[in-house]
């Protein structure tokens, strides 16, 4: 029973990190048509910048955790200019140049942490809430989804309630549409990869004090990101946060009974089932929201 | 002269849409382009918008060149379009829509009354306006799509086949809105396989056929030309 109400809480909150992985990934490819296979590293960056500036140059963890998000959004940013500008239209070729990066970054942290045993970050929020005595949950965890969720509904408020978010989810829908109505694709797309980047970041800053940091951590955030995002319905914001917090409770769950490969193989099962038997993911339309 | 278009060539991808067309349209104009399925009247309207780059050719608004401009850049000079198949954004509200049409302009006060005016065209609209586009019929689709292009304020507004499949009392009621719109002094180029609604509306027409213009002159006359009557009017 403890193990049950102890998931139920882990479920939650990793529901919260696999939203955060996954939103920035569906996006930029619902705004640029782009499957950014970097995503994960982006996150990886977010991570270990918060290890550099918090634990070895001692900077505090919530300026090096604005530094991270800024930085990653900035990494974006020079991606759509550079990468997915010229490839506009090229969806393969966008992808293979987000490929590239994703080595670029991995060999950069290798560069930046060395090789070894994977890095770890003290909990700037150490302590532990207890509830009922048996329920626990670590300080720093409810931060993280305290601040992932703040992020999320920021999100979902800019995407309905003002016009530059409408114009985003206008591209996504139709984007000749959209450029018939004066909206700038090339600003708008700057402006997606932008707030993924910037979520990217945020996600690996909130992880750094509770994972492991390593050059290929961002294997398992693609991996989750893609599973949550076809589940939700590719291209659905909603879908993807709804998809995320139920395979959060799968992951949880399974994880904790049997293990955490077997938890990955059932989402990549059940991801490869959602694209046999209802392609457009249980929020089943065409992008957005 | 507000918009002329002077030896327009188009390809998609090697294969010619346009083979050199030329067409005027003068300030406050209702100019109409017909012609059978493929003959090129989209192409026409996607590369004044800018969303086809001419191969050859000049395309001037305002003593300005369009021709090298992305779709953005023109719709702010005040060249709106109405799309082929309405496109309207079918997970935003009517509302939303609306206001995209608007997405240039800073003023909310002009942006305010263009609303009101818009409703006053379409009522139906104001009714709908916290609904989702999807959940419109063809015919109130069309009337979104033809507000939202208001809603830029428009000098010329381009409209690719307003009437396809739609009810005959709709595409009256569309009709009158046109008329009404150009008499406040926006021009209007209408694309339309309707060859009968168009001349009837228009002041002047082109008939293009395989991407170029074979006939052009004033409505009135076209609709009395043998080769229109038996070609395109079913006469
Ligand atoms: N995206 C495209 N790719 C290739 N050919 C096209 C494309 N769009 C139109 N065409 C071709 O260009 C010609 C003109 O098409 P269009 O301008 O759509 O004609 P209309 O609107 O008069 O029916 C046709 O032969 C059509 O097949
Ligand atoms: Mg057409």
């Amino acid at each position: 029973m403890e193990l049950f109400f102890q998931s139920v809480i882990n479920s939650f909150i990793q529901g919260g990190f696999f939203a955060l992985w996954a939103v920035g990934l569906v996006l930029v490819f619902g705004v640029m048509g782009v499957v950014n296979f970097a995503h994960g590293e982006l996150v990886m960056v977010g991570a270990y910048t918060v290890w550099v500036l918090h634990s070895q140059y001692g900077i505090g963890y919530i300026p090096a955790l604005c530094i991270a998000v800024l930085l990653v959004m900035f990494i974006g940013l020079l991606m759509e200019r550079f990468l997915f500008r010229p490839k506009q239209g090229d969806p393969l070729g966008g992808l293979i140049n987000s490929i590239g990066v994703l080595f670029i970054l991995q060999v950069a942290a290798l560069v930046v942490g060395g090789t070894g045993p994977a890095k770890q970050v003290a909990p700037p929020f150490p302590g532990t809430l207890i509830i009922q005595e048996f329920l626990r949950i670590p300080n720093q965890r409810l931060f993280s989804i305290a601040v992932a969720v703040a992020a999320l509904l920021l999100l979902w408020f800019f995407l309905t309630k003002t016009k530059l978010g409408w114009s985003l989810r206008a591209v996504a829908l139709d984007r000749e549409a959209a450029a018939l109505q004066g909206i700038n694709i090339n600003r708008t797309s700057m402006i997606a990869i932008g707030v993924s980047g910037a979520l990217a970041g945020l996600a690996g800053a909130l992880m750094a004090p509770i994972s492991n940091i390593y050059p290929t951590m961002g294997h398992n955030v693609i991996i989750t990101a893609f599973i949550v995002t076809i589940v939700g319905g590719i291209g659905s914001l909603s879908g993807a946060v709804l998809a995320a917090v139920l395979y959060a409770f799968l992951h949880t769950f399974v994880t904790a009974y049997f293990s955490g490969t077997i938890a990955t193989m059932c989402g990549l099962l059940i991801m490869v089932l959602v694209l046999i038997v209802k392609p457009t993911g249980i929020m089943g339309q065409k992008v957005s929201e | 002269m507000l918009l002329s278009l002077q030896d327009v060539h188009v390809h998609y991808n090697k294969i010619a849409a346009l083979q050199g067309i030329s067409i005027e349209v003068e300030e406050g104009d209702f100019v109409t382009l017909i012609g059978s399925n493929g003959a090129g009247k989209s192409t026409t309207l996607r590369t004044i918008s800018g969303l086809e780059r001419p191969s050859a050719g000049e395309i001037r608004f305002k003593n300005q060149s369009l021709t090298r401009l992305p779709p953005d850049r023109i719709l702010k000079l005040g060249v709106a379009q109405v799309p082929e198949g309405r496109r309207v954004f079918k997970d935003l509200t009517v509302l939303e829509n609306l206001h995209l049409g608007a997405f240039t302009r800073g003023d909310q006060a002009a942006i305010k009354s263009d609303l009101e005016s818009v409703f006053g065209h379409f009522p139906r609209l104001l009714e709908r306006s916290q609904q989702l586009a999807q959940t419109l019929s063809g015919g109130e689709q069309q009337m979104l799509s033809i507000g939202r292009a208001l809603m830029s304020d428009p000098i010329l507004l381009l409209l690719d086949e307003p009437s396809l499949g739609l009810a005959p009392i709709v595409v009256e009621e569309i009709a009158k809105i046109l008329l009404e719109i150009n008499k406040r002094g926006v021009a209007i180029v209408l694309v339309e396989q309707n060859a009968e609604l168009a001349l009837d509306l228009a002041k002047r027409g082109y008939v293009l056929e395989t991407g170029n213009v074979a006939l052009q002159g004033e409505a009135s006359s076209l609709a009395r030309n043998e080769h229109v009557k038996t070609a395109y009017l079913g006469i």
